[in-house]
Parts: C-alpha cells; structure tokens; sequence
C-alpha cells in the first residue's frame, strides 16, 4: 500500500515535470517565434492563430493533419529506434524516398499483369519495408564495419536516394509523357489505397507499426537488448550482446519504418511518383522526424502525440502561407525554436531534479 | 588545354568552399566541440551574406556578413553547449533546421521574386604579373582573393596548432580537458572561441558559394557541402594541413562528376550526380585505420 502511494507520487511529480518542461518551452519559443513575426512585419495574434488553430477548424484541416501525422510517425520512429542506442539516424528522408521510389519502379513494372489488389498492396507494402530497409542498414552496415559516423553516411545516403527518385521519375520507362514535370506514370488502381471520409487507410498502417514497435520493444529478445544497449553499452556487452548486429538492426528498423512511410504517400497520397516530393514533403517529414523525436526526447512511447502536434504546426505554416503570405520556411524556424527550448528546458529540470 | 585550366580552375573554386567549412568544423573539434551545423551555417550566411552585398554593392561587406552569421551560429551552439550541457550533435541538427529555414525565409522577405536572378557584386581577382600569362599555371593563379584567403587561413591554422604553445594548449584541450584545465587553460574560454571563430570561416565559405560561384542565391545552395565537410574533417583526422588536401579531393570529384554528366549520353547524368557522396562513404572505409579522433570531440566538459 505504502509502495503503490510513493509509485503514485514519483508519477505526479514526474507528469508535472514533464508539463512544466513543454509550458515552459513553448512559452519561450512562441515568445520569440512572435518576435520574429513582428519583426518581418506581419501580425502577431493573427499568425500564431492561425499556426494553432487551422487544423481543428475545419475538417479539411484535420483530415490534411492526419495525412502529415501518419509520415511523421513512421519518420520519427526511424531516428528514435537507432536513437535508442545513441546513433543519429538523419538518413529518414532518404530511407522514406528510397522506399517509395521502389514501390512506383515495382509498381509500374508489374502493374500490367492485372495482379489483384489483395496480393498487389501487401506485396508493394513489402517492397517499401525491404527498400527503407536496406536503405537505413546500410548505414548501421558502415558504422559497425567501418566505424563511418552515421550523421555522414545516412546524410549521403538522402543525397544518393533524392537522386534516384530524379532517375526514375524522369526515366522513359516510368515517366508520364503527358506530364511537363518529372513524373511517373500513375499506378493501377489496384495499387493504390482509398480514404474514408477524408482519412487515407494508410492509417491502418501507422496504427501497426505503432503497436509494432512497442511490442517490439517491451516484449522481445531484440527490445530488451536495444535497450539494454542503449542504458550500458559496456555491461550490456560483457552479457553478451553484440553490439555490431543491435547497430545494424536498429537502423534496419528505422529504415524499414521509413521507407514503409515513403511507400504509403506514393500508394495513398500521390498515387504515382512525384520529383518534387523529394524536395518538399519528402524532405519536411524526413527532417521534421528529428525534431519531432527530439520533443519527446527519444521516447519511443510518445512519438504519435509528438507526431500530430508537429502535423498541426505543419498545417498551421501551410495556411499561413496562403492566407497570409508568410514563406513556409517559418514553419522551419518554429519547430527547430520550439525543440531548442525544449531540449534545453529538460536538461535543465533534469539537472535540478538530480541524477 | 582549355579543359584542363578551367578544371584546375573550378576545383580551386569549390576546394575554397571544402577547405574553409572543414577547417571551421576542425577548430571547434580541436577543442573537444563538434559542429555538426555546418550546413545550416552555410545556408543563412550564403543568404545574408548575398542578400548584403547585394544591397551595399559590396563584396566584402557580404563576406563580412557571412562571417558574422556564422560567429552568431557558433556563439549559440558553444553557449547552449557550455551553459545547459545539451548534446553537441542534437544543438548542430536543430541549428541545421533553424538555417536552412532562415536562409530561404530571409531572402523570400527582403528580396522576393524577380523575373531576372539579381547578381552579386564582382569579388576581385588576384592577377601575379608575368606567371598569370602561362597556360594552366594561370588557371592556379588567377583565382579571386578568397581562394588566397583559404590558403593563408590553411597555413595559420598549421602555424598555430604546431607551432605556438597556444596552439599546443589548445589541442591538449581537445585530447583531454581536465589536463589542460588543471594546468591554468581556460577551457571554457577556448571552446567558444574556436568554435566562433570556426563558424564565422563556415561563414566565409556560405557567403562564397552565391558571391563568386554562381553570383545570385537560389535555395539549398549549399547542396550538402556542409556535411561533406564534415566527412572531410574527419578524413583529415582534425588536420588543417590534410583538410585542405580533402577539400581538393572533394571538389577535383565534384568537377569531375559535372563535366563527365556533361560528355556522357549513355549513363543516366543522376550517377554522376551520386558520385561525390558515394565517395565521401568510400574514402572513409578506405581511410577507416588511419582515422584518428581528439578524444573529447562531442563531449560535454564540466569542472566537478
């Protein structure tokens, strides 16, 4: 009874903890976020509404939050997984493209051969899993052979796979003759999944791999020894864990997550292979992976509240630009304002609360 | 002869870039502080600093800008590193966001959308009379000031580090800072110190890139340079003297996979886009052994 009541307590002060961090935080990053606004000479109270607000305004704005909430997920789960284990996984926007790419090439190449939907779409789901994969081991693949740092091989691997998706795009055999831009040739509709009542069915998808991955984590073999990695990386080895397979698994992981994230805009957003992707969305989901990891520092448990929060400033910046001609770019410097202060913040309640 | 002297010359132009942004990540690392930030320090001086030389008329006030924005970067990382202790690599990650956003953001506002790209002022070149006629040596020779800049940036790193007891202090810094603290350094001061005076060099080269190479601003300039310059660095094993090797390494691949795009017909032109990254992954397995690290790079420093 005692025991449970202390339990309860620890939880108290650590849920308060926690919200004071993000109050905080956002407090001072919406601080200087207003300033800069002022600065660039637009009006405060009118921007930070509509950066909040647009996405519970209409139901087009949350249906366009669900459909950037679902990238995210699997984007953020491809740095917190290698994360886990101290290893910066910047490669999301590649491994998500790489993924994609291949289930657009895959796609189109078997798309005449009239195969059904329910062999078509695992299949293709399968073939984004195994590109992001391998995509994202390849990097562990280098550190733990090679010792390459991850932050440069996964960085060159985005630049490898932006130029692949150019490849294919503008490639004879994918690209759309009627198309002026770099743009694959639709896919079958058997390849390609719908929306209910706005919502893509890839949410299906994220709602699995969230589930996936805190089963993976709490209840396997290979969770328990990410774990065990990532809280001692010397006694965990002197146990037996091999250090060199967790690495490569983990970004194999992260890679998987991706580019099954990549394949599910190409199968339910775009529905064809778009250049531009690469560069726009692509590269925001990709990047904003990171920080939405970071908000919850690392914590594989609170990635979709993290991920929906970070779709609505995302949607928030959309609107902004087009209401009020405020460049999207602002969207960059919020976020990476707001994980600054957050992570900041956390250092130093963590400092003060000891250990 | 002509292609030989405009490769020389262009990959003088690019390795100025390589150089100075690897020699700005390699004074901050030789104090144990790793800037991971380089792209975005590249990004929001390659937009201010063309943004103000553009609207001055003058190239040296852009660099000088660059510079600026560049010692504001490092000021911020070293600052948030040393105060609060947060981790080197998350600061740089979220400094690359916060300039790749500011770079666009900023040049959006203040220049906006024009029907003709505007041009930045000319950067002077240095002319050496008599050798500046010969064929190819030429091409060495008559490079803007800048590129002379990174050379005399080069040697003074070199100078420095091996031949001054500052220089020595400060590297005992990067090997182990409770040494060099417990004999009278300062090692708080030095960390931002270098890593400022490291950023305002990533400055220089951001500014660069619109300035002298393609003389207007256009978004994602930097292309990755940033990061590859890391790769360089660490390539270098944290030497000025190997990192202007590495720069010229980098930017001779870099020429090279732009003129063979330019000549092949049968090979999709996207592979020789991918060279220079795929290099950057090969010379790093190659040189895997020979690699060697400061020993505090990335590590937090505190007194207790």
């Amino acid at each position: 009874m005692k025991k449970k009541n202390i339990i309860q307590k620890d939880l108290g002060t650590k849920l308060l903890r926690s919200l004071s961090v993000y109050g905080l935080a956002l407090f001072i990053a919406f601080g200087f976020i207003s300033i800069i606004i002022a600065l660039l000479g637009f009006s405060v109270p009118d921007a930070l509404k509509t950066l909040i607000t647009t996405s519970f305004k209409s139901a087009f704005g949350f249906q366009e939050t669900i459909k950037k909430t679902i990238p995210l997920i699997f984007t953020t789960y491809a740095f917190t997984i290698p994360f886990m284990i101290k290893f910066f996984n910047i490669g999301a926007w590649g491994q998500m493209l790489f993924g994609g790419t291949a289930v657009a090439a895959v796609g189109l190449l078997i798309g005449n051969f009239g195969l059904p939907a329910f062999i078509m779409i695992p299949l293709l789901v399968v073939v984004g899993i195994l590109a992001g994969g391998l995509w994202g081991w390849f990097a562990g693949f280098l550190k733990a052979k090679y010792d390459v740092n991850p932050i440069i091989s996964t960085i060159m691997l985005n630049f490898v796979a932006v130029l692949f998706v150019n490849f294919i795009a503008t490639s004879p055999a994918f690209k759309d003759p009627l198309e002026g831009h770099p743009i694959t040739r639709p896919l079958s509709s058997s390849a390609t999944l719908g929306f209910f009542h706005g919502i893509p069915y890839s949410i299906i998808l994220a709602i699995l791999a969230i589930i996936f991955v805190y089963i993976l984590l709490k209840k396997t073999k290979l969770g328990y020894e990410i774990t065990s990695v990532g809280y001692n990386l010397h006694s965990s080895q002197t146990y037996g864990i091999n250090f060199q397979r967790t690495i490569m698994l983990t970004f194999l992981l992260g890679g998987a997550l991706a580019g099954l994230g990549g394949a599910l805009e190409v199968m339910n957003i775009h529905g064809k292979l778009i250049e531009g992707f690469a560069k726009t969305s692509g590269a925001q989901y990709g990047v904003f992976g990171i920080l939405t990891s970071l908000v919850v520092a690392g914590s594989p448990t609170g990635v979709p509240i993290a991920a929906f929060f970070m779709a609505v400033l995302l949607v928030g910046a959309d609107a902004l630009q087009r209401t009020m001609q405020i460049p999207v770019e602002m969207v960059f410097l919020s976020q990476a304002l707001i994980v600054l202060f957050i992570v900041i913040i956390r250092k130093k309640f963590e400092a003060k609360g000891g250990k | 002869m002509t292609f030989i002297t405009s490769f020389i010359s262009h990959t003088l132009v690019y390795a100025t870039v390589y150089t100075l942004t690897s020699l700005g990540i390699i004074l901050g690392g030789r104090t144990g502080i790793f800037n991971v930030s380089a792209e975005g320090i590249l990004l929001a001086s390659a937009s201010t600093g063309f943004v103000t030389a553009y609207l001055t008329g003058s190239w040296l006030i852009g660099f000088i800008t660059g510079a600026l924005i560049g010692a504001a970067f490092g000021f911020i990382l070293a600052f948030v590193h040393e105060t609060f202790k947060v981790n080197q690599f998350i600061l740089g990650i979220i400094l690359v966001i916060f300039g790749s956003g500011l770079s666009d953001l900023l040049y959006k506002i203040i220049v906006g959308v024009r029907l003709s790209a505007p041009q930045a002022p000319h950067v002077p070149t240095v002319i050496i009379p008599f050798l500046s006629k010969i064929p190819i040596i030429s091409g060495i020779l008559n490079q803007d000031v800048v590129v002379y800049f990174m050379y005399f940036a080069v040697i003074i790193a070199y100078w420095f580090y091996y031949k001054t007891k500052v220089g020595l202090e400060t590297r005992a810094i990067g090997e182990n800072p409770k040494a060099a603290d417990v004999v009278g350094v300062n090692v708080k001061r030095r960390r931002y110190l270098a890593t400022i005076i490291g950023s305002a060099l990533i400055g220089v080269a951001g500014a660069y890139l619109p300035i002298a190479i393609t003389g207007t601003y256009s978004p994602d300039i930097s292309a990755g340079r940033g990061f590859m310059a890391i790769g360089i660095a660490i390539f270098a094993s944290w030497k000025p003297q190997r990192a202007i090797l590495g720069g010229f390494l980098f930017a001779g691949i870099e020429v090279i996979a732009f003129q063979l795009e330019l000549i092949s017909a049968n090979i999709p032109y996207q592979f020789f886009l991918m060279l220079p990254f795929i290099s950057v992954l090969i010379i790093m397995m190659i040189f895997k052994k020979q690699i060697e690290f400061p020993a505090s790079v990335g590590k937090p420093y505190s007194r207790e």
